[in-house]
């Protein structure tokens, strides 16, 4: 019933007896207390709004047992920044105006960390296909797009 | 007094119309946001809900001694047992405005359920998990009923009934008589019918919009704790705090003054879902009470979708004549509304319905109208606001309307639009509606301007030639922006004026407090903006205290764009009270006479024009005023704080024009979006960032609610559509980018900032500026679009059936 | 929401201790590989596991790899991996468009080829492309015994598989066929990579004259599950990529060959539609990447 875990987030070991039926999305929003990552459905996983990194992945959180990811090293929104300094990727957002409610902004900046880091070119066209995994329901996505690209080609530069 | 820099800047740079981005982002970045689900308290207890599986039927049994002993319940409660503990709704508080059917109901099914999907039982237990398994222990046995899905056949004097204490399905009714008396109205209608009858143009029309809406990104959900000296604390997903808690107080028998209602600081998205006393909270409030342990209750996506949010299905049988120059001259429609079983608290379904038939006639020219609108109940979930309240389904009826008539007339359609619309203003709709300003045409032909019809019309012609389908769509709205009180105590049944306090701390620090409850509309930062703007301070130095019926006086809630329209002027009439003061105390101080335009206030400083030496910080003078208030000139006391309300004229909007270019592929009855522009009037911008958020936003939830969203009930009325896997909304590769211009705007002149509010309305012209597009693509193929949602499986069999009727013909 | 107890959880770095731990378990003992499907199952509670047997950890049965007769994919071999491979042109590209537009960027980073395919969801992308191409499972049973069954024998109706309980898909052999070959795979849904109404894959071996000798059709988002296409197979024979008209008129008719229902997502009169276009669009495709492999 209960399983010895530990799990890596943002660098700092969480071992926990837990359930083994917890969700790895509860397990950091409830046993690590890291409440920046969200949960917006029932069983469906579709919304994109848990989006976590596994060992540099983005993945769902809602779609995992957390036993599953004993051992392994997770990297959530609160582990963007690097104290003070905020990730380029959260400046853009700011700057761009790329969120309104910020529950998908989370997930959001998961995904778009591993549309950034895994292709060296992107376009309007590309960004918005590798962001088909997060809805956002405020935005219409234009503003984020932007974001996205600003960093890109700051990157490629 | 006197100090290096002596130049001024007239402007506060990051006051009204600064593009600044905004202030409530970074911990929200961070992942350091509040919202509903962060909040957790010692001991608290975890609610599940049981849901009917049926639309309609009897409940015979409910046995929950089972889950009573499964591991970790606390409580397992139904519907019986909560009616000698609480009271039903509707209630004083909560009652509608208008003269319709209000619906018994308490938080769980009494004898039987009313949609598949109603809550039946909850559960009590020390987690969510726990709680799940429980419900897996109760048993209930049902005896089905026939379901009422049919709006039309459930106002059949044969249907059977939905609510077995009325006599029929009807809800409300209306035919906007307005203020004409019975004969008067008569007369009118009269008058409607003949222009109709003899006008030489007519589109007459069915019309049907789906049930979608704009369901947030975040489910809802409800905390409460109990205290025995305090009563209630209900931290909960709401637009509307002070409206739940006078019905919590209700419905719990609680003075007002022991619930207290909290909106989380930040809040995933509301657009109306948020806006409605649902049943849920109530219960959770009651089993904190009860159980003297807090008790929380997060939805599930799957509640959410099959309870919450759903809006926009109507028949319209619409009738628009014009004359032979091409003058409108009369409307007629009938409208059917479903409001599904309509319980729910401080909206009931059908006022929702009736703003679309009150606001139908839009921005234009008609003399004559005759709408009547019927309302019915259904075997549905509650029709629920969402944003474009009610209006979604008439533009969509109307702007069609409007296009297939200009092309009858031979009209091309912008020139018919532009030659009917209002011009003099104020204006009052057939409906009774009234305008109190606005500049339609400006606004217009800003769109038109950057849309060149012309060379559209040559690239479709060539297209047509080539066997491919261009169109081009406009369609515009009047949209409410704000809401007076006396519009909306008799519509909803509370007033809707704008109160906020501001408190200046002896830092020159201020604080806004208002009890509104935001869900991401920017309202943190366009409020710094105007105080930076009116006290001349950085923005930074401005922060708000929202959504807490604590710490402020009753205000309606965030809904009907009344952000920008009514909450910043008030803080800036506050703000103006308290520069009066401040320049009170300077010119007593140095002993000049002097009054507020004598001063300015900028870069933190307050300086006199005529004399750059009589100059002191803002923070010198909150300081003098807050924490020496010795001095003071006669009349004055101590303390840098003012309270401010702002009451609307009738009758407010902002004005927004849509164009949509795609192509239609007939072969497969697929649409592409090539371009959507908007050109908005939003009155004055306070920041240019947000109101084209708020756009791109708006019309990308139109957008997805025309092509891909659709709440589906089938012939049982088993909701089929629980999960975001069926229910179907737009990512970011399914819509396009919107192009925005907003600087034909107009001023407005009835409050002190000229703002309009644009986040409600902006959403209403969509389906008309696609539905007209596509139909105009297909023009060669004599189709127009008339159903919502435009799939391309139903866009193929049109396209089809065109094309094989133009074969057997030829 | 959330899942019912679960009593057992294993995540085992071989093959022989997952059969086992399996075996122990018993009933209502699932493997689970990516989850992307399991989960979903366990959370809405219509499966209830007593035990999880994680396959993630199994190195042997992952990743891509080559040798004279063709390819093996690792059955825990993930979307991405497959997305991104460089070595799965032109015969087998089928899978890459495939692997490239199933759900989401986080669903390819879990979700597994051989996941997909014991699921064998009723639109899903894998199992039909795979039928396209003609792969061969590997499998292995609770006893040990390993098994090579052609994909057109494992897959059933949908949710179907002939996999035996406790069965563990070990890998897909894609054998390389002798000429030059070309597949594709295209889907059509409402919302961008999401679950298909209607998929089809192509697989075309030419002969020296660069007709084709061999075609194998296939369509998911039929309730008959991954379906072949024979009267398109039969008909295709002979053809060039130039014989376009040809080609049109025989995937018209063959879609009224095919048993289509209609559901709220489209009637079967859309699908065939959809196969149609689907079809001509996978079938070009698969001629010019034959053709493309000939250097
Ligand atoms: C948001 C979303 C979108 C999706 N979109 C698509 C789409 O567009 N197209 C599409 O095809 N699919 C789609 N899917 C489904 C996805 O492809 C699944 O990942 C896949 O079907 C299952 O692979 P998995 O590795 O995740 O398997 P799991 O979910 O872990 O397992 C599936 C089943 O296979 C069994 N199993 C797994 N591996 C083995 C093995 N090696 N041997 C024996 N049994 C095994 C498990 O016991 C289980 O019964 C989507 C899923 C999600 C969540
Ligand atoms: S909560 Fe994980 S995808 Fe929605
Ligand atoms: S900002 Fe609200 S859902 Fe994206």
């Amino acid at each position: 019933m209960k399983a010895e875990v530990s799990i890596t987030i943002n660098g700092i070991a969480y071992s926990r007896t837990i359930p083994i039926r917890m969700l790895l999305v509860d397990f950091i929003r409830y046993e690590a207390g890291l409440t920046g990552t969200h949960v917006g459905c029932t069983f469906e996983g579709v919304c994109g709004a848990c989006t976590v990194h596994l060992d540099g992945d983005a993945i769902k959180a809602c779609l995992m047992l957390a036993v599953q990811a004993d051992g392994r090293s997770v990297t959530t929104v609160e582990g963007l920044a690097k104290g003070n300094e905020l990730h380029p990727l959260q400046v853009a957002f700011n700057q761009h105006h790329a969120l309104q409610c910020g529950f998908c902004t989370s997930g959001m900046l998961m995904s778009s960390l591993d549309l950034i880091e895994k292709n060296p070119e992107l376009s309007e066209e590309t960004v918005r296909h590798g962001l088909v995994g997060n809805i956002c329901r405020c935005a219409g996505y234009a503003n984020i797009v932007d974001a996205i690209l600003d960093v890109a080609q700051e990157r490629g530069s | 007094m006197s100090g290096s820099n002596n130049k001024l800047k007239d402007k506060q740079a990051d006051g009204i119309g600064a593009r600044l981005p905004r202030k409530e982002d970074i911990p929200i970045l961070r992942g350091e946001g509040h919202y509903f689900s962060d909040i957790a308290v010692e001991r608290q207890l975890h609610v599940m809900f049981l849901r009917s599986v049926h639309s309609h039927a009897r409940i015979l049994s409910i046995d929950t001694s089972a889950a009573s002993q499964m591991p970790g319940v606390v409580a397992v409660v139904t519907g019986a047992m909560l009616q000698d503990e609480i009271l039903a709704l509707p209630q004083a508080s909560t009652s509608a405005g208008l003269p319709g059917r209000l619906p018994t109901f308490w938080p769980l099914a009494v004898d039987k359920v009313k949609f598949h999907g109603e809550p039946v039982a909850a559960v009590v237990a020390e987690t969510p998990y726990l709680a799940e398994d429980a419900l897996e222990g109760i048993t209930v046995e049902y005896e089905p009923l026939p379901y009422v899905g049919d709006m039309e056949a459930a106002l059949e004097p044969s249907s059977p009934l939905v609510h077995e204490d009325w006599k029929d399905n009807e809800i409300f009714r209306s035919n906007y008589q307005a203020l004409r008396t019975a004969d008067e109205h008569a007369a009118h209608i009269k008058e409607a019918r003949r222009r109709i009858a003899e006008a030489p143009f007519v589109v007459k029309q069915r019309f049907r919009t789906h049930r979608c809406g704009v369901t947030a990104l975040e489910p809802r959900g409800a905390l409460a704790v109990w205290d025995n000296r305090d009563g209630l604390t209900i931290w909960m997903t709401t637009q509307r705090p002070h409206a739940q808690r006078a019905c919590f107080a209700d419905v719990l028998q609680l003075p007002l003054s022991k619930v207290r209602v909290i909106t989380p600081r930040n809040q995933g998205g509301g657009f109306g879902m948020k806006a409605s006393v649902y049943r849920e909270p109530l219960l959770v409030a009651h089993l904190a009470r009860c159980l003297r342990r807090p008790v929380r209750w997060l939805e599930t996506r799957e509640e959410n979708l099959m309870s919450a949010g759903q809006e926009r299905d109507q028949i319209h049988d619409l009738e628009l004549a014009a004359d032979a120059e091409g003058n409108l001259v009369a409307l007629a429609d009938r409208i059917v509304a479903d409001a599904g079983d309509a319980c729910l608290g401080g909206s009931w379904a059908f006022p929702i319905a009736n703003v679309g038939g009150l606001r139908l006639p839009n921005a234009y020219e008609i003399p004559f109208c005759d709408i009547e609108l019927r309302v019915a109940v259904t075997n549905k979930a509650a029709l629920c606001g969402a944003r474009g309240l009610g209006i979604y389904p008439g533009r969509f009826a109307l702007e069609r309307a409007i296009d297939m008539l200009s092309w009858k007339i031979g009209m091309e359609p912008a020139e018919f639009r532009r030659k009917n619309f209002i011009t003099t203003f104020p204006a009052r709709l057939s409906t009774g509606l009234g305008y109190s300003n606005g500049d339609f045409l400006k606004t217009f032909d800003r769109l038109i301007e950057t849309v060149d019809i012309a060379a559209f019309r040559e690239r479709q012609k060539e297209a047509w030639s080539q066997g491919r389908f261009l169109g081009l769509g406009i369609a515009v709205g009047a949209e409410v922006s704000g809401v007076d009180s006396l519009s909306y105590v008799s519509m909803m049944g509370t007033p809707s004026y704008a109160s906020v306090e501001v408190r200046v701390d002896p830092e020159g620090h201020v604080q806004i407090f208002y009890g509104d409850g935001p869900s991401g509309q920017g309202e943190e930062t366009t409020i710094a903006q105007v105080v930076a703007e009116e006290l001349g301070i950085d923005s930074e130095n401005v922060s708000i205290i929202v959504g807490d019926t604590q710490t402020s006086t009753f205000a309606p809630g965030t809904v009907a764009s009344r952000g920008a329209a009514m909450v910043l002027p008030s803080v800036a009439m506050a703000c103006r009270s308290l520069k009066k003061k401040i320049v009170r105390v300077l010119a007593h101080d140095v002993a000049i006479a002097a009054d507020e335009d004598d001063f300015i206030f900028a870069d933190g400083y307050v300086m006199h024009r005529g004399n750059s030496n009589i100059r002191l910080s803002f923070a010198e003078l909150a300081f003098r005023i807050v924490m020496k208030p010795i001095n003071l000139p006669p009349g004055d006391s101590g303390g840098l704080d003012e309270r401010a309300t702002f009451e609307s004229t009738r009758g407010n909007i902002c004005f927004g024009a849509h164009a949509a270019f795609l192509e239609v592929w007939p072969e497969t009855g697929r649409v592409k979006i090539e371009r959507y522009v908007t050109s908005d009037d939003a009155g004055v911008v306070v920041n240019p960032l947000i109101v084209e958020g708020q756009i791109q936003g708006g019309v990308v939830q139109g957008i997805s609610n025309f092509f891909f969203e659709e709440y589906v009930y089938d012939n049982q009325g088993q909701q089929m559509t629980s999960t975001l896997e069926a229910y179907k909304i737009a990512t970011a590769a399914d819509v396009p980018r919107i192009e925005m211009y907003h600087d034909a705007g107009t001023p407005n002149p009835t409050n002190p900032l000229g703002t309009r509010g644009i986040g409600e309305g902006c959403i209403a012209p969509v389906p008309g500026a696609l539905g007209n597009a596509i139909s105009d693509a297909l023009r060669p193929l004599g189709i127009e679009i008339t159903d919502l949602p435009v799939r391309p499986p139903t866009l193929f069999r049109q396209i089809d059936a065109s094309r094989q009727r133009k074969q057997q013909a030829s | 929401m959330y899942p019912s107890e679960i009593e057992g959880y294993v995540a085992p770095c071989t093959v022989q201790e997952a059969t086992e731990a399996f075996a122990k378990w018993g009933e209502e003992t699932h493997y689970i590989a990516g989850g992307q499907s399991l989960m979903q199952a366990v959370k809405s509670r219509m499966i209830r596991p007593r035990c999880l047997v994680d396959l993630q950890k199994i190195v042997s049965i992952r990743g891509l790899h080559e040798d004279g007769s063709g390819h093996r994919i690792g059955a825990m071999t993930r979307y991405c991996d497959i997305a991104s491979s460089r070595r799965l042109g032109g015969a087998f590209a089928a899978l890459v468009d495939a692997a490239s537009h199933v759900g989401d960027r986080q669903v390819r980073h879990r979700g597994t080829i051989g996941g997909s395919l014991c699921w064998n969801y009723i639109s899903a992308c894998m199992p039909v492309s795979n039928l396209a191409i003609g792969s061969q499972m590997s499998l292995v049973s609770l006893s040990g015994a390993t098994r090579e069954l052609g994909v057109d024998a494992f897959l059933g109706a949908p949710m179907e598989t002939s996999r035996d309980e406790g069965e563990i898909l070990l890998s897909i052999k894609l054998p390389q066929p002798a000429g030059r070959a070309g597949s594709a795979y295209r889907k059509w849904s409402l919302l961008t990579d999401g679950l298909p109404v209607i998929g089809v894959a192509a697989f075309l071996v030419l002969d020296e004259t660069d007709r084709c000798a061999l075609a194998r059709i296939a369509v998911t988002g039929l309730e008959s599950g991954p379906t072949r296409v024979p009267a398109a197979e039969r008909a295709l024979l002979g053809l060039a990529g130039s014989d376009r008209a040809e080609i049109e008129t025989l995937l018209k008719d063959s879609a009224s060959s095919l048993q289509i229902h209609s559901d709220e997502a489209g009637d079967a009169e859309y699908r065939k539609v959809l196969f149609r276009q689907l079809s001509l669009e996978v079938v070009t495709m698969a001629f010019d990447r034959a053709l493309g492999s000939k250097k």
